[in-house]
């Protein structure tokens, strides 16, 4: 009997850590966060202007787990851009869920 | 008299468009070996913490790949990749991959 209780705990471990990571976020409330991601994400060709000039990267379609690990990477200084610096500051770890659930999903707002 | 104005005004329209990264798709698409494991086939990667970069635009990808090779970004496995790769091969790798169907626009 303790060995069934043994092996159900270890299978059950097992497929916890075999399922992916999702990040909690939810994608309609991500869309009403996007006011100041739109604005260079959100335009076709926006490029930086500074420090250097290149396209904005897609964000439509990536990884949420990847979108978080950026802006956390961001909040913590470890990834820099002078215009995403001043974003994340004031990103709580809820925003940062559903943004990225919001770009990894294909919800794409209300319908009008 | 002509000839030479118009050779001229050729010559300095030449020099005025803006320099594109060159790059060379089959050639990056030989290049990729490397990165398929992570990223996936065509940049459609499986593992949610390594982002896709099919369809990623071309000139962020290379800028992404410049800022590894110069330590700009720091990430321990790109750190390693990138060492090797030249400035024609990050060109030819970023084109490849922004030329595959997966990132788009998302207002």
């Amino acid at each position: 009997m303790m060995k069934l209780t043994t092996m159900t705990l270890c299978v059950s471990v097992l497929i916890s850590l075999a399922l992916p990571a999702q990040a909690a976020g939810d994608p309609v409330m991500g869309k009403t966060k996007t006011s100041m991601c739109a604005g260079c994400h959100g335009i076709p060709g926006w490029r930086t202007a500074y420090p250097s000039v290149y396209s904005v990267p897609k964000l439509g379609g990536q990884h949420a787990d990847y979108l978080v690990a950026a802006l956390k990477a961001y909040q913590s200084g470890e990834r820099s851009h002078p215009s995403m610096d001043g974003i994340v500051g004031s990103l709580s770890e809820q925003d940062i869920d559903d943004l990225a659930a919001y770009y990894a999903s294909s919800y794409s707002g209300p319908v009008k | 008299m002509k000839k030479i104005l118009l050779v001229s005004a050729s010559v300095a329209l030449v020099f005025s468009l803006p320099v594109y990264a060159a790059g060379n798709v089959e050639a990056g698409k030989a290049k990729s070996s490397a990165c398929m494991a992570c990223h996936g086939p065509d940049g459609v990667s499986s593992v949610s913490s390594f982002p896709k970069l099919a369809g990623q635009n071309r000139d962020y990808l290379y800028h992404s790949l410049k800022a590894y090779k110069s330590g700009k970004r720091k990430n321990p496995i790109m750190a390693g990749q990138v060492q090797t790769l030249t400035d024609a091969d990050m060109q030819d790798l970023a084109l490849y991959y922004a030329k595959q169907k997966g990132l788009y626009l998302k207002y």
